[in-house]
Protein backbone atom coordinates (compact mmCIF):
# COMPACT_ATOMS: atom_id res chain seq x y z
CA UNK A 1 0.00 0.00 0.00
CA UNK A 2 1.19 3.44 -0.97
CA UNK A 3 1.22 5.26 2.38
CA UNK A 4 3.04 8.34 3.62
CA UNK A 5 3.48 10.03 6.99
CA UNK A 6 4.16 13.70 7.16
CA UNK A 7 4.36 16.43 9.78
CA UNK A 8 2.69 19.58 8.48
CA UNK A 9 3.39 22.93 10.07
CA UNK A 10 0.79 25.69 10.21
CA UNK A 11 2.69 28.92 10.86
CA UNK A 12 -0.53 30.90 10.64
CA UNK A 13 -1.75 29.38 13.92
CA UNK A 14 -5.37 28.85 14.91
CA UNK A 15 -8.00 30.55 17.07
CA UNK A 16 -9.69 28.05 19.32
CA UNK A 17 -13.30 27.80 20.43
CA UNK A 18 -12.23 28.52 24.01
CA UNK A 19 -10.97 31.95 22.98
CA UNK A 20 -7.33 30.89 23.29
CA UNK A 21 -5.13 30.56 20.29
CA UNK A 22 -2.07 28.71 19.15
CA UNK A 23 0.38 30.97 17.34
CA UNK A 24 1.51 28.00 15.26
CA UNK A 25 0.87 24.28 15.32
CA UNK A 26 1.78 21.03 13.65
CA UNK A 27 -0.36 18.11 12.48
CA UNK A 28 1.02 14.64 11.97
CA UNK A 29 -0.78 13.01 9.08
CA UNK A 30 -0.78 9.73 7.24
CA UNK A 31 -2.11 9.30 3.71
CA UNK A 32 -2.91 6.21 1.67
CA UNK A 33 -3.39 5.88 -2.07
CA UNK A 34 -3.36 8.74 -4.55
CA UNK A 35 -5.46 11.81 -5.13
CA UNK A 36 -6.96 11.53 -8.62
CA UNK A 37 -6.58 14.28 -11.22
CA UNK A 38 -10.08 15.64 -10.66
CA UNK A 39 -9.48 15.56 -6.86
CA UNK A 40 -12.78 13.80 -6.26
CA UNK A 41 -11.63 10.69 -4.40
CA UNK A 42 -10.44 12.11 -1.07
CA UNK A 43 -11.61 10.49 2.14
CA UNK A 44 -10.91 11.95 5.57
CA UNK A 45 -10.87 9.49 8.45
CA UNK A 46 -11.24 11.05 11.90
CA UNK A 47 -9.83 9.13 14.81
CA UNK A 48 -11.52 8.40 18.11
CA UNK A 49 -10.30 9.36 21.54
CA UNK A 50 -7.13 7.28 21.82
CA UNK A 51 -6.48 6.73 18.09
CA UNK A 52 -4.01 8.52 15.90
CA UNK A 53 -3.04 9.19 12.29
CA UNK A 54 -1.94 5.58 11.73
CA UNK A 55 -5.22 4.19 10.36
CA UNK A 56 -4.11 1.30 8.22
CA UNK A 57 -1.19 -0.91 7.33
CA UNK A 58 1.74 -2.06 9.41
CA UNK A 59 4.42 0.33 10.64
CA UNK A 60 8.06 -0.69 10.71
CA UNK A 61 7.69 -1.30 14.47
CA UNK A 62 4.89 -3.75 13.74
CA UNK A 63 2.06 -1.46 14.85
CA UNK A 64 -1.09 -2.17 12.88
CA UNK A 65 -3.40 0.75 12.04
CA UNK A 66 -6.46 1.16 14.27
CA UNK A 67 -8.90 0.75 11.38
CA UNK A 68 -6.88 -1.67 9.29
CA UNK A 69 -9.88 -3.99 9.03
CA UNK A 70 -11.82 -1.33 7.13
CA UNK A 71 -9.20 0.79 5.35
CA UNK A 72 -6.74 -0.66 2.83
CA UNK A 73 -6.41 -2.10 -0.65
CA UNK A 74 -9.68 -3.86 -1.65
CA UNK A 75 -11.19 -3.18 1.77
CA UNK A 76 -14.44 -1.33 2.51
CA UNK A 77 -12.61 2.00 2.17
CA UNK A 78 -10.45 0.92 -0.73
CA UNK A 79 -7.11 2.70 -0.86
CA UNK A 80 -6.73 1.58 -4.49
CA UNK A 81 -9.68 3.83 -5.29
CA UNK A 82 -9.58 6.53 -2.65
CA UNK A 83 -7.00 8.93 -1.31
CA UNK A 84 -7.38 8.43 2.43
CA UNK A 85 -6.11 11.00 4.92
CA UNK A 86 -5.99 10.88 8.69
CA UNK A 87 -4.36 13.30 11.10
CA UNK A 88 -3.46 13.02 14.73
CA UNK A 89 -5.76 15.54 16.35
CA UNK A 90 -4.57 18.73 17.93
CA UNK A 91 -3.82 18.08 21.60
CA UNK A 92 -2.93 14.46 20.90
CA UNK A 93 0.33 12.75 21.63
CA UNK A 94 1.31 11.00 18.40
CA UNK A 95 3.19 13.78 16.68
CA UNK A 96 0.74 16.66 16.39
CA UNK A 97 0.99 19.68 18.67
CA UNK A 98 -0.20 18.74 22.11
CA UNK A 99 0.61 19.01 25.81
CA UNK A 100 3.76 16.90 25.42
CA UNK A 101 5.22 19.03 22.60
CA UNK A 102 7.34 22.15 22.86
CA UNK A 103 5.58 25.49 23.09
CA UNK A 104 7.32 27.53 20.35
CA UNK A 105 6.83 30.78 22.27
CA UNK A 106 8.48 29.62 25.49
CA UNK A 107 10.71 26.84 24.23
CA UNK A 108 9.35 24.65 27.02
CA UNK A 109 7.02 21.68 27.03
CA UNK A 110 3.37 22.84 27.08
CA UNK A 111 2.24 20.48 29.84
CA UNK A 112 -0.81 21.90 31.57
CA UNK A 113 -0.57 25.11 29.52
CA UNK A 114 -1.75 23.53 26.31
CA UNK A 115 -5.13 25.16 25.66
CA UNK A 116 -8.43 23.28 25.79
CA UNK A 117 -9.34 22.01 22.34
CA UNK A 118 -12.76 21.02 21.05
CA UNK A 119 -14.27 18.89 18.30
CA UNK A 120 -14.95 22.13 16.43
CA UNK A 121 -11.27 23.11 16.75
CA UNK A 122 -10.24 19.75 15.33
CA UNK A 123 -12.57 20.18 12.39
CA UNK A 124 -11.26 23.71 11.81
CA UNK A 125 -7.66 22.48 11.90
CA UNK A 126 -8.58 19.61 9.56
CA UNK A 127 -10.10 22.20 7.24
CA UNK A 128 -6.78 24.05 7.20
CA UNK A 129 -5.16 20.73 6.35
CA UNK A 130 -7.71 20.25 3.56
CA UNK A 131 -6.69 23.56 2.04
CA UNK A 132 -3.02 22.74 2.45
CA UNK A 133 -3.48 19.44 0.64
CA UNK A 134 -5.38 21.21 -2.16
CA UNK A 135 -8.52 19.15 -1.72
CA UNK A 136 -11.60 21.13 -2.82
CA UNK A 137 -14.11 18.74 -1.31
CA UNK A 138 -14.02 15.46 0.61
CA UNK A 139 -15.90 12.62 -0.99
CA UNK A 140 -16.39 11.13 2.46
CA UNK A 141 -15.57 12.19 6.00
CA UNK A 142 -15.91 9.31 8.40
CA UNK A 143 -15.21 8.28 11.95
CA UNK A 144 -16.43 6.26 14.89
CA UNK A 145 -17.15 7.47 18.41
CA UNK A 146 -15.37 10.81 18.90
CA UNK A 147 -14.39 10.48 15.22
CA UNK A 148 -18.08 10.29 14.33
CA UNK A 149 -18.64 13.55 16.19
CA UNK A 150 -16.00 15.14 13.95
CA UNK A 151 -17.70 13.76 10.83
CA UNK A 152 -20.99 15.25 12.05
CA UNK A 153 -19.34 18.57 12.84
CA UNK A 154 -17.71 18.60 9.40
CA UNK A 155 -21.10 18.32 7.73
CA UNK A 156 -22.45 21.15 9.90
CA UNK A 157 -19.45 23.50 9.67
CA UNK A 158 -18.27 22.97 6.09
CA UNK A 159 -21.26 21.73 4.08
CA UNK A 160 -19.76 22.83 0.79
CA UNK A 161 -16.60 20.81 1.40
CA UNK A 162 -18.07 17.42 2.10
CA UNK A 163 -20.20 15.17 -0.08
CA UNK A 164 -20.92 12.30 2.31
CA UNK A 165 -20.43 11.70 6.01
CA UNK A 166 -20.19 8.45 7.96
CA UNK A 167 -21.10 8.82 11.63
CA UNK A 168 -20.56 5.55 13.45
CA UNK A 169 -21.18 4.66 17.11
CA UNK A 170 -21.46 8.34 17.87
CA UNK A 171 -23.80 10.93 19.30
CA UNK A 172 -24.61 14.59 18.73
CA UNK A 173 -23.54 15.17 22.31
CA UNK A 174 -22.01 13.24 25.17
CA UNK A 175 -24.46 11.97 27.74
CA UNK A 176 -24.36 12.67 31.47
CA UNK A 177 -23.12 9.11 31.97
CA UNK A 178 -20.34 9.64 29.40
CA UNK A 179 -19.17 12.76 31.24
CA UNK A 180 -19.36 10.98 34.59
CA UNK A 181 -17.22 8.06 33.40
CA UNK A 182 -14.65 10.41 31.91
CA UNK A 183 -14.47 12.43 35.10
CA UNK A 184 -13.56 9.32 37.09
CA UNK A 185 -10.74 8.70 34.62
CA UNK A 186 -9.50 12.27 34.86
CA UNK A 187 -9.71 12.25 38.63
CA UNK A 188 -7.54 9.16 38.85
CA UNK A 189 -4.90 10.93 36.74
CA UNK A 190 -5.07 14.14 38.75
CA UNK A 191 -4.73 12.22 42.01
CA UNK A 192 -1.59 10.42 40.85
CA UNK A 193 1.28 11.86 42.95
CA UNK A 194 3.36 12.15 39.78
CA UNK A 195 0.79 14.30 37.98
CA UNK A 196 2.18 17.48 39.50
CA UNK A 197 -0.70 19.58 38.22
CA UNK A 198 0.12 18.55 34.64
CA UNK A 199 3.78 19.58 34.59
CA UNK A 200 5.30 16.14 35.01
CA UNK A 201 7.42 15.75 31.87
CA UNK A 202 9.92 18.40 32.98
CA UNK A 203 10.33 16.54 36.26
CA UNK A 204 11.06 13.35 34.36
CA UNK A 205 8.07 11.48 35.80
CA UNK A 206 4.73 10.19 34.48
CA UNK A 207 1.38 9.78 36.27
CA UNK A 208 1.41 6.24 35.03
CA UNK A 209 -0.77 4.66 37.69
CA UNK A 210 -3.50 7.24 37.34
CA UNK A 211 -3.47 6.96 33.56
CA UNK A 212 -3.57 3.19 33.79
CA UNK A 213 -6.60 3.20 36.08
CA UNK A 214 -8.35 5.69 33.80
CA UNK A 215 -7.75 3.46 30.80
CA UNK A 216 -8.91 0.34 32.63
CA UNK A 217 -12.21 2.00 33.46
CA UNK A 218 -12.51 3.37 29.94
CA UNK A 219 -11.87 -0.04 28.48
CA UNK A 220 -14.79 -1.54 30.37
CA UNK A 221 -17.10 1.07 28.87
CA UNK A 222 -15.93 0.18 25.34
CA UNK A 223 -16.92 -3.47 25.71
CA UNK A 224 -20.30 -5.09 26.09
CA UNK A 225 -21.27 -7.31 28.99
CA UNK A 226 -21.92 -10.17 26.58
CA UNK A 227 -18.55 -9.76 24.92
CA UNK A 228 -16.68 -9.72 28.22
CA UNK A 229 -18.59 -12.80 29.30
CA UNK A 230 -17.77 -14.65 26.10
CA UNK A 231 -14.13 -13.65 26.08
CA UNK A 232 -13.24 -14.09 29.70
CA UNK A 233 -16.19 -15.52 31.58
CA UNK A 234 -15.14 -16.33 35.10
CA UNK A 235 -11.99 -18.07 33.94
CA UNK A 236 -8.94 -17.82 36.18
CA UNK A 237 -5.71 -16.50 34.75
CA UNK A 238 -3.08 -19.11 34.16
CA UNK A 239 -0.40 -18.50 36.80
CA UNK A 240 2.43 -18.44 34.22
CA UNK A 241 0.97 -15.50 32.36
CA UNK A 242 -0.18 -13.29 35.22
CA UNK A 243 0.92 -9.67 34.97
CA UNK A 244 1.25 -9.71 38.74
CA UNK A 245 0.35 -11.74 41.80
CA UNK A 246 -2.77 -9.72 42.66
CA UNK A 247 -4.61 -10.97 39.61
CA UNK A 248 -7.12 -13.84 39.87
CA UNK A 249 -9.42 -13.67 36.86
CA UNK A 250 -8.54 -13.45 33.17
CA UNK A 251 -10.52 -10.24 32.85
CA UNK A 252 -8.41 -8.63 35.57
CA UNK A 253 -5.23 -9.69 33.87
CA UNK A 254 -6.50 -8.36 30.56
CA UNK A 255 -7.38 -4.94 31.99
CA UNK A 256 -4.07 -4.73 33.85
CA UNK A 257 -2.18 -5.58 30.67
CA UNK A 258 -4.17 -3.20 28.45
CA UNK A 259 -3.92 -0.39 30.99
CA UNK A 260 -0.19 -0.83 31.40
CA UNK A 261 0.42 -0.95 27.67
CA UNK A 262 -1.65 2.20 27.14
CA UNK A 263 0.60 4.21 29.46
CA UNK A 264 3.65 3.43 27.31
CA UNK A 265 2.40 5.55 24.42
CA UNK A 266 -0.25 7.87 25.75
CA UNK A 267 0.19 11.15 27.51
CA UNK A 268 -1.90 11.87 30.61
CA UNK A 269 -2.51 15.52 29.71
CA UNK A 270 -3.71 14.44 26.27
CA UNK A 271 -6.06 11.98 27.99
CA UNK A 272 -7.57 14.83 29.95
CA UNK A 273 -7.81 17.08 26.88
CA UNK A 274 -9.35 14.44 24.64
CA UNK A 275 -11.97 13.41 27.19
CA UNK A 276 -12.78 17.08 27.83
CA UNK A 277 -13.29 17.59 24.09
CA UNK A 278 -15.58 14.57 23.99
CA UNK A 279 -17.60 15.73 27.01
CA UNK A 280 -17.82 19.26 25.70
CA UNK A 281 -19.18 18.33 22.31
CA UNK A 282 -22.77 19.26 21.69
CA UNK A 283 -23.66 19.79 18.04
CA UNK A 284 -26.61 21.96 19.04
CA UNK A 285 -24.67 24.11 21.52
CA UNK A 286 -25.00 27.32 19.51
CA UNK A 287 -28.46 26.52 18.21
CA UNK A 288 -31.99 26.16 19.51
CA UNK A 289 -31.91 22.38 19.04
CA UNK A 290 -30.35 19.63 16.95
CA UNK A 291 -32.82 20.25 14.11
CA UNK A 292 -31.61 23.81 13.80
CA UNK A 293 -27.96 22.73 14.14
CA UNK A 294 -28.32 20.46 11.13
CA UNK A 295 -30.10 23.02 8.97
CA UNK A 296 -26.88 23.89 7.12
CA UNK A 297 -26.04 20.29 6.24
CA UNK A 298 -26.09 19.35 2.58
CA UNK A 299 -24.03 16.17 2.60
CA UNK A 300 -25.57 12.74 2.56
CA UNK A 301 -25.35 11.04 5.97
CA UNK A 302 -24.81 7.42 6.88
CA UNK A 303 -25.33 6.85 10.58
CA UNK A 304 -24.54 3.48 12.08
CA UNK A 305 -25.14 2.31 15.64
CA UNK A 306 -24.28 -1.00 17.27
CA UNK A 307 -26.83 -2.77 19.41
CA UNK A 308 -24.37 -3.81 22.14
CA UNK A 309 -22.95 -0.28 22.48
CA UNK A 310 -24.03 1.21 25.79
CA UNK A 311 -21.63 4.16 25.69
CA UNK A 312 -23.17 5.71 22.56
CA UNK A 313 -26.22 3.48 22.11
CA UNK A 314 -28.18 3.20 18.84
CA UNK A 315 -30.78 5.76 20.03
CA UNK A 316 -28.13 8.49 19.90
CA UNK A 317 -27.51 7.74 16.23
CA UNK A 318 -31.23 7.61 15.48
CA UNK A 319 -31.62 11.09 16.96
CA UNK A 320 -29.12 12.45 14.46
CA UNK A 321 -30.89 10.75 11.55
CA UNK A 322 -34.27 12.04 12.70
CA UNK A 323 -32.99 15.60 12.96
CA UNK A 324 -31.43 15.17 9.51
CA UNK A 325 -34.71 13.90 8.08
CA UNK A 326 -36.55 16.84 9.64
CA UNK A 327 -34.21 19.01 7.58
CA UNK A 328 -34.87 17.00 4.41
CA UNK A 329 -31.28 15.73 4.39
CA UNK A 330 -30.70 12.47 2.58
CA UNK A 331 -29.74 10.27 5.49
CA UNK A 332 -29.77 6.63 6.51
CA UNK A 333 -29.67 5.04 9.93
CA UNK A 334 -28.68 1.42 10.44
CA UNK A 335 -28.23 -0.62 13.62
CA UNK A 336 -25.77 -3.46 13.28
CA UNK A 337 -25.31 -6.31 15.67
CA UNK A 338 -21.75 -5.92 16.84
CA UNK A 339 -20.83 -7.96 19.86
CA UNK A 340 -17.92 -5.80 20.92
CA UNK A 341 -19.98 -3.02 22.47
CA UNK A 342 -18.83 0.50 21.66
CA UNK A 343 -15.64 -0.87 20.10
CA UNK A 344 -17.73 -2.65 17.44
CA UNK A 345 -17.15 0.24 15.06
CA UNK A 346 -13.47 -0.76 14.86
CA UNK A 347 -14.08 -4.28 13.61
CA UNK A 348 -15.05 -5.45 10.16
CA UNK A 349 -18.14 -7.55 9.62
CA UNK A 350 -19.67 -8.49 6.30
CA UNK A 351 -22.69 -6.21 6.71
CA UNK A 352 -20.69 -3.27 8.05
CA UNK A 353 -18.16 -3.50 5.23
CA UNK A 354 -20.84 -3.78 2.56
CA UNK A 355 -22.74 -0.79 3.86
CA UNK A 356 -19.66 1.43 4.02
CA UNK A 357 -18.43 0.30 0.61
CA UNK A 358 -21.82 0.77 -1.05
CA UNK A 359 -22.43 4.13 0.60
CA UNK A 360 -19.08 5.59 -0.48
CA UNK A 361 -19.24 3.97 -3.89
CA UNK A 362 -22.87 4.75 -4.77
CA UNK B 1 -43.16 -5.23 -6.59
CA UNK B 2 -45.19 -5.80 -9.73
CA UNK B 3 -44.61 -3.11 -12.32
CA UNK B 4 -48.33 -2.34 -12.61
CA UNK B 5 -48.71 -1.90 -8.85
CA UNK B 6 -45.85 0.53 -8.60
CA UNK B 7 -47.26 2.47 -11.58
CA UNK B 8 -50.58 3.00 -9.80
CA UNK B 9 -48.79 4.25 -6.72
CA UNK B 10 -46.60 6.46 -8.89
CA UNK B 11 -49.68 8.16 -10.31
CA UNK B 12 -50.82 9.23 -6.87
CA UNK B 13 -47.50 10.54 -5.53
CA UNK B 14 -47.06 14.27 -6.20
CA UNK B 15 -43.86 15.57 -7.74
CA UNK B 16 -41.12 16.86 -5.39
CA UNK B 17 -42.89 15.47 -2.35
CA UNK B 18 -41.35 14.02 0.80
CA UNK B 19 -42.24 10.35 1.00
CA UNK B 20 -41.73 7.61 3.56
CA UNK B 21 -42.13 3.98 2.56
CA UNK B 22 -42.75 1.59 5.44
CA UNK B 23 -41.46 -1.86 4.61
CA UNK B 24 -39.61 -0.47 1.60
CA UNK B 25 -37.88 -3.76 0.75
CA UNK B 26 -34.99 -3.28 -1.67
CA UNK B 27 -36.00 0.34 -2.29
CA UNK B 28 -37.07 -0.16 -5.89
CA UNK B 29 -40.37 1.72 -5.54
CA UNK B 30 -38.65 4.69 -3.92
CA UNK B 31 -35.92 4.60 -6.55
CA UNK B 32 -38.59 4.72 -9.24
CA UNK B 33 -40.30 7.66 -7.54
CA UNK B 34 -36.98 9.48 -7.08
CA UNK B 35 -36.34 9.14 -10.81
CA UNK B 36 -39.82 9.90 -12.13
CA UNK B 37 -41.23 12.30 -9.53
CA UNK B 38 -38.08 13.79 -8.05
CA UNK B 39 -39.26 12.91 -4.56
CA UNK B 40 -37.22 13.02 -1.36
CA UNK B 41 -37.74 9.47 -0.21
CA UNK B 42 -36.93 7.53 2.95
CA UNK B 43 -37.42 3.80 3.32
CA UNK B 44 -38.01 1.94 6.55
CA UNK B 45 -36.90 -1.67 6.56
CA UNK B 46 -35.82 -4.33 9.02
CA UNK B 47 -34.10 -6.83 6.73
CA UNK B 48 -30.33 -6.25 6.48
CA UNK B 49 -29.93 -7.59 2.95
CA UNK B 50 -32.74 -5.35 1.70
CA UNK B 51 -31.28 -2.37 3.56
CA UNK B 52 -28.06 -2.94 1.73
CA UNK B 53 -29.87 -2.98 -1.61
CA UNK B 54 -31.32 0.43 -0.70
CA UNK B 55 -27.87 1.84 0.10
CA UNK B 56 -26.60 0.50 -3.23
CA UNK B 57 -29.45 2.29 -5.00
CA UNK B 58 -28.71 5.53 -3.09
CA UNK B 59 -32.10 5.30 -1.43
CA UNK B 60 -31.98 6.66 2.15
CA UNK B 61 -33.09 3.95 4.54
CA UNK B 62 -33.73 3.56 8.24
CA UNK B 63 -33.49 0.25 10.02
CA UNK B 64 -36.60 0.01 12.10
CA UNK B 65 -39.30 -2.48 12.96
CA UNK B 66 -42.47 -0.81 11.69
CA UNK B 67 -44.50 -2.53 14.37
CA UNK B 68 -42.54 -0.59 16.97
CA UNK B 69 -42.08 2.78 15.41
CA UNK B 70 -44.20 4.78 13.04
CA UNK B 71 -44.67 7.46 15.66
CA UNK B 72 -40.91 7.97 15.84
CA UNK B 73 -41.13 9.80 12.54
CA UNK B 74 -43.95 12.07 13.66
CA UNK B 75 -41.73 15.15 13.93
CA UNK B 76 -40.76 15.00 10.27
CA UNK B 77 -43.32 16.47 7.89
CA UNK B 78 -44.03 14.00 5.14
CA UNK B 79 -46.31 14.66 2.22
CA UNK B 80 -46.95 11.05 1.57
CA UNK B 81 -46.51 7.66 3.22
CA UNK B 82 -46.62 4.23 1.67
CA UNK B 83 -47.16 0.80 3.11
CA UNK B 84 -47.18 -1.82 0.41
CA UNK B 85 -48.11 -5.38 1.36
CA UNK B 86 -47.00 -4.94 4.96
CA UNK B 87 -50.02 -3.85 6.95
CA UNK B 88 -51.25 -7.44 7.32
CA UNK B 89 -47.97 -8.30 9.09
CA UNK B 90 -48.42 -5.73 11.84
CA UNK B 91 -49.68 -6.31 15.36
CA UNK B 92 -52.03 -3.33 15.20
CA UNK B 93 -52.96 -2.49 11.60
CA UNK B 94 -55.60 -0.01 12.73
CA UNK B 95 -53.11 1.95 14.84
CA UNK B 96 -50.60 1.84 12.02
CA UNK B 97 -53.13 3.34 9.60
CA UNK B 98 -53.94 6.18 11.94
CA UNK B 99 -50.28 6.85 12.68
CA UNK B 100 -49.43 6.97 9.02
CA UNK B 101 -52.19 9.49 8.45
CA UNK B 102 -50.78 11.59 11.28
CA UNK B 103 -47.36 11.60 9.61
CA UNK B 104 -48.66 12.59 6.22
CA UNK B 105 -51.95 13.88 4.90
CA UNK B 106 -52.19 11.07 2.42
CA UNK B 107 -51.03 7.50 2.32
CA UNK B 108 -51.09 4.49 0.06
CA UNK B 109 -51.82 1.08 1.49
CA UNK B 110 -51.85 -2.11 -0.50
CA UNK B 111 -52.95 -5.44 0.91
CA UNK B 112 -53.68 -8.97 -0.22
CA UNK B 113 -57.39 -9.91 -0.30
CA UNK B 114 -58.34 -12.94 1.73
CA UNK B 115 -61.78 -12.82 0.07
CA UNK B 116 -60.25 -13.76 -3.28
CA UNK B 117 -62.10 -16.79 -4.64
CA UNK B 118 -59.06 -19.08 -4.55
CA UNK B 119 -58.62 -18.31 -0.85
CA UNK B 120 -62.28 -19.05 -0.23
CA UNK B 121 -61.95 -22.27 -2.18
CA UNK B 122 -59.01 -23.39 -0.02
CA UNK B 123 -61.04 -22.60 3.10
CA UNK B 124 -63.99 -24.55 1.69
CA UNK B 125 -61.63 -27.49 1.34
CA UNK B 126 -60.87 -26.96 5.02
CA UNK B 127 -57.35 -25.61 4.53
CA UNK B 128 -55.66 -22.27 5.10
CA UNK B 129 -55.28 -20.49 1.76
CA UNK B 130 -52.04 -20.85 -0.17
CA UNK B 131 -52.10 -18.90 -3.43
CA UNK B 132 -49.49 -17.33 -5.70
CA UNK B 133 -50.05 -14.10 -3.74
CA UNK B 134 -50.01 -15.78 -0.35
CA UNK B 135 -47.50 -18.52 -1.04
CA UNK B 136 -46.47 -19.49 2.50
CA UNK B 137 -48.11 -21.99 4.83
CA UNK B 138 -49.89 -20.78 7.94
CA UNK B 139 -46.90 -21.60 10.11
CA UNK B 140 -44.36 -19.81 7.92
CA UNK B 141 -46.23 -16.68 6.95
CA UNK B 142 -45.67 -13.28 8.55
CA UNK B 143 -49.24 -12.34 7.61
CA UNK B 144 -50.94 -12.36 11.00
CA UNK B 145 -53.78 -9.96 10.15
CA UNK B 146 -55.13 -10.93 6.76
CA UNK B 147 -58.47 -9.44 5.81
CA UNK B 148 -60.84 -9.11 2.90
CA UNK B 149 -61.45 -6.02 0.80
CA UNK B 150 -64.77 -5.54 2.64
CA UNK B 151 -63.07 -5.84 6.05
CA UNK B 152 -60.48 -3.24 5.14
CA UNK B 153 -62.99 -0.77 3.78
CA UNK B 154 -65.13 -1.20 6.90
CA UNK B 155 -62.09 -0.47 9.06
CA UNK B 156 -61.43 2.69 7.06
CA UNK B 157 -65.00 3.86 7.49
CA UNK B 158 -64.99 3.02 11.23
CA UNK B 159 -61.76 4.96 11.71
CA UNK B 160 -62.95 7.97 9.73
CA UNK B 161 -60.45 7.35 6.96
CA UNK B 162 -61.52 8.48 3.52
CA UNK B 163 -60.73 6.29 0.54
CA UNK B 164 -59.75 8.83 -2.11
CA UNK B 165 -59.03 6.33 -4.81
CA UNK B 166 -58.62 2.59 -5.17
CA UNK B 167 -57.48 0.04 -7.68
CA UNK B 168 -58.07 -3.70 -7.60
CA UNK B 169 -55.63 -6.08 -9.15
CA UNK B 170 -56.42 -9.53 -10.43
CA UNK B 171 -54.27 -12.65 -10.38
CA UNK B 172 -52.16 -11.33 -13.25
CA UNK B 173 -51.17 -8.30 -11.14
CA UNK B 174 -53.15 -6.03 -13.48
CA UNK B 175 -56.49 -4.29 -13.32
CA UNK B 176 -59.30 -6.30 -14.83
CA UNK B 177 -63.00 -5.64 -15.36
CA UNK B 178 -64.12 -8.45 -13.12
CA UNK B 179 -61.72 -7.57 -10.28
CA UNK B 180 -63.03 -4.01 -10.41
CA UNK B 181 -66.69 -5.04 -10.50
CA UNK B 182 -66.64 -7.65 -7.73
CA UNK B 183 -63.34 -6.96 -5.94
CA UNK B 184 -64.06 -8.88 -2.77
CA UNK B 185 -64.28 -12.09 -4.78
CA UNK B 186 -62.01 -11.47 -7.76
CA UNK B 187 -59.26 -9.09 -6.65
CA UNK B 188 -56.02 -10.52 -5.32
CA UNK B 189 -54.86 -7.16 -4.09
CA UNK B 190 -56.38 -3.86 -3.10
CA UNK B 191 -54.46 -0.62 -3.64
CA UNK B 192 -55.80 2.34 -1.70
CA UNK B 193 -55.16 6.04 -1.60
CA UNK B 194 -56.28 7.16 1.86
CA UNK B 195 -56.82 10.45 3.59
CA UNK B 196 -57.97 11.31 7.11
CA UNK B 197 -61.41 12.91 7.09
Amino acid sequence: MNSKSELIKFEEGISLESGDNLSSFELMIETYGDLNDSKTNAVLVCHAFSGNHHVAGKKSNGEIGWWDEIVGPNKAIDTNKYFVVCCNNLGGCSGSSGPSSINPTTGKIYGKDFPIVSVKDWVNSQNMLTERLGIPRWLFVVGGSLGGMQALEWSIAYPEKILKAGIFAAAAKSSTQNIAMNEVGRESIRKDPNFNNGDYIELGVKPKNGLKTARMLGHITYLSEENMDLRFGRKFQDSNSKVDGKVDFEVENYLQYKGEKFTENFDANSYILMTKAMDGYDASKNFKNLDEALSSVSSELLIVGFDSDWLYPPERGKEIQLAAMNNNIRSSYITLDGRQGHDSFLFASEKYEEIIQDFVGS
Amino acid sequence: MAKELSSYIENWVPENSKVIDFGCGDGSLLKKLINSKNILGYGVEINDEKINECIKKKVPVIKQDIDMGINEFASSNFDFSIMARSIQCLKNPNLALNRMLKLSKRCVVTLPNLGYWKCRFDLLKGRMPVTPDLPLSWFETENIHLCTIKDFEKLCSDEGIKIQDKVFLSGSGKKSLISSLIPNLFATEGVYLLEKE
